[in-house]
């Protein structure tokens, strides 16, 4: 409990930072999505364009003249900021005690180095639910003066739902990466450089039909917003799947911490 | 000359990681390029019918990205972010380094002034930039010429798109390292450089996708903007000095404040 407390406090300044990136994000975002909200000469040309061209382009998810469509595309840029974060604050938290050169002394403390890790995976958990919730404040906040419908909230709070699943998908990773690297220094680069090779991975994939088989590698294509206004649920499979990587790295984090030789 | 040597051996081993990443990336998305382009062209043909409020309503109003420049250019802005990220990791850790694993009073305890010590740490970063840059140059031709096919492309814009990496990469490496003795203490780069480097391009990304505002303009993506340079055939010249301005005033920065740095030492 000390270790998760300590580690909370010592986070908690980075949850600021981030927390006031996404809301200056959102900010920026809706101010520009006042010049697009009703704009009546784009619903008058929509008005008259046939409903089965505009369901073939899954128009409802990217209109940008509502708010739902705004919240789907924004939903990639979400998915970027909020996976990273994860990704940074899942390699850091375990790595960071080598960096610090205090890992001899947390490691002298009567704990199994297991309940360590868990105290740190928690710590860290509670950032990104933190970071969550304040992404989800905020466009609740800002959706507020346009009075959106109930299927908006819907779509909203799945969509906050499939952003936390990518969260702990690259939280996990992190965290396997902080407990499994031999060299700790590396922990963060590695931890990035995946992310950022499934986001290329996932952009690929829309040129290309080819690539269809990477919707199971890259975690930006495991939620889709498009399916997840229509279905108005998230795709079973891919939590299946999501919740089998995060299993599989907390395990690996904790059998690969225990056995580890330290670098003092 | 000993400082710039031992700093240029610390670092090549993550510029050749880098320049082989950069490299496998052009050449494996140029590669997707050819079936691309055929698809791309029948979408074209539909899109040409739909009134242009539609277009834009979805983000679609762009450039083509059936022609060779229009696809490089949508790749480039991929590579700019790598490179971005690159040049603010050797920025950010260029000076916080020593300080962070305390060889910086061994260093500065040499007998060379500390304005030398940065010069030289800053030309070593700087070969292996442009050891990076010289990659990108080498595999875009390549890459470009072997997948274009039939289709033909201007080669001043790509040429123009290409000489914008060394600006680039010297704003972020100039920008990291201002920051770095902006700071107390780096104790990790990664958040930092990832921040920097990401930041900016989330700012001007998002900036396509919602029409024009102000608060791009100060992403260093903005000022050399490839869809920008291939439409226009230039740079956009006012938003270029921007960033030209940015390097001056953090290189000399730099300089001012690391000749009055506190260093924290070991003992």
């Amino acid at each position: 409990m000390n270790i998760f407390l300590r580690e909370v406090k010592s986070n908690f300044k980075s949850l600021l930072i981030w927390g006031v990136i996404v809301v200056l994000f959102i900010s920026v975002g809706f101010s520009k999505f006042s010049a697009y909200a009703d704009n009546p000469e784009m619903l008058a040309i929509l008005d008259n364009l046939p409903p089965a061209l505009l369901e073939a382009f899954n128009f409802d998810a990217f209109n940008l003249t509502t708010v739902t469509g705004f919240f789907g595309v924004m939903f990639s840029y979400f998915a970027l900021l909020l996976s990273i974060s994860a990704a940074m604050w899942g390699s850091d938290v375990i790595s960071k005690e080598e960096r610090d050169k205090t890992v001899e002394f947390a490691l002298t403390l009567p704990v199994p180095r297991s309940r360590l890790v868990t105290a740190k995976t928690l710590a860290a958990l509670v950032n990104c639910i933190g970071l969550n919730l304040i992404t989800y404040g905020a466009i609740l906040y800002s959706v507020g003066q346009y009075t959106p419908d109930a299927d908006f909230y819907n779509f909203l709070s799945i969509g906050m739902l499939a952003l936390f699943f990518m969260q702990l998908i690259f939280l996990a990773i992190g965290i396997f990466l902080g407990a499994a690297m031999k060299q700790y220094k590396r922990a963060s680069s590695v931890a990035v450089s995946l992310l950022l090779g499934t986001y290329f991975l996932s952009i690929l994939s829309d040129l290309n039909q080819d690539f269809e088989f990477i919707k199971y590698i890259s975690p930006f294509k495991y939620f889709n917003p498009a399916l997840i206004l229509r279905d108005s649920g998230l795709d079973m499979n891919y939590v299946w799947l999501s919740l089998a990587i995060i299993v599989i790295c907390i395990a690996g984090a904790h059998f690969t911490y225990s056995r580890r030789d330290l670098y003092i | 000359m000993n400082i710039f040597l031992q700093e240029f051996k610390m670092n090549f081993k993550s510029v050749v990681t880098w320049s082989l990443s950069i490299a496998v990336f052009i050449m494996f998305y140029m590669g997707v390029y050819p079936t691309f382009a055929a698809d791309a062209e029948l979408i074209n043909e539909m899109m040409a019918n739909f009134p242009p409020e539609l277009l834009m309503a979805f983000g679609m109003d762009q450039t083509d990205l059936s022609t060779v420049l229009g696809f490089f250019s949508f790749i480039f802005v991929l590579c700019q972010v790598m490179l971005a990220i690159q040049a603010a990791n050797y920025g950010f850790s260029i000076l916080s380094v020593e300080e962070r694993d305390l060889t910086a009073d061994f260093l500065l305890a040499k007998p060379v002034r500390r304005s030398r010590i940065l010069t030289s740490k800053l030309l070593a970063a700087l070969t292996g930039l442009t050891i990076t840059n010289a990659v990108v140059w080498i595999s875009s031709f390549t890459a470009v010429n072997l997948f274009r096919g039939e289709r033909t492309f201007e080669t001043q814009p790509f040429i123009l798109l290409l000489l914008s990496i060394a600006v680039f990469q010297l704003v972020f490496l100039a920008l990291g390292m201002f920051i770095s003795l902006l700071v107390k203490k780096v104790r990790n780069v990664t958040p930092y450089s990832m921040g920097l480097a990401f930041g900016m391009y989330v700012l001007s990304a998002f900036g396509d996708m919602l029409g024009d505002a102000k608060l791009e303009l100060i992403t260093p993506f903005k000022h050399f903007e490839p869809h920008f340079i291939v439409n226009n055939g230039n740079y956009d010249l006012p938003l270029a000095y921007l960033s030209v301005s940015f390097i001056v005033v953090a290189i000399v920065g730099s300089y001012v404040l690391y000749s009055k740095r506190n260093i924290a030492s070991a003992v």
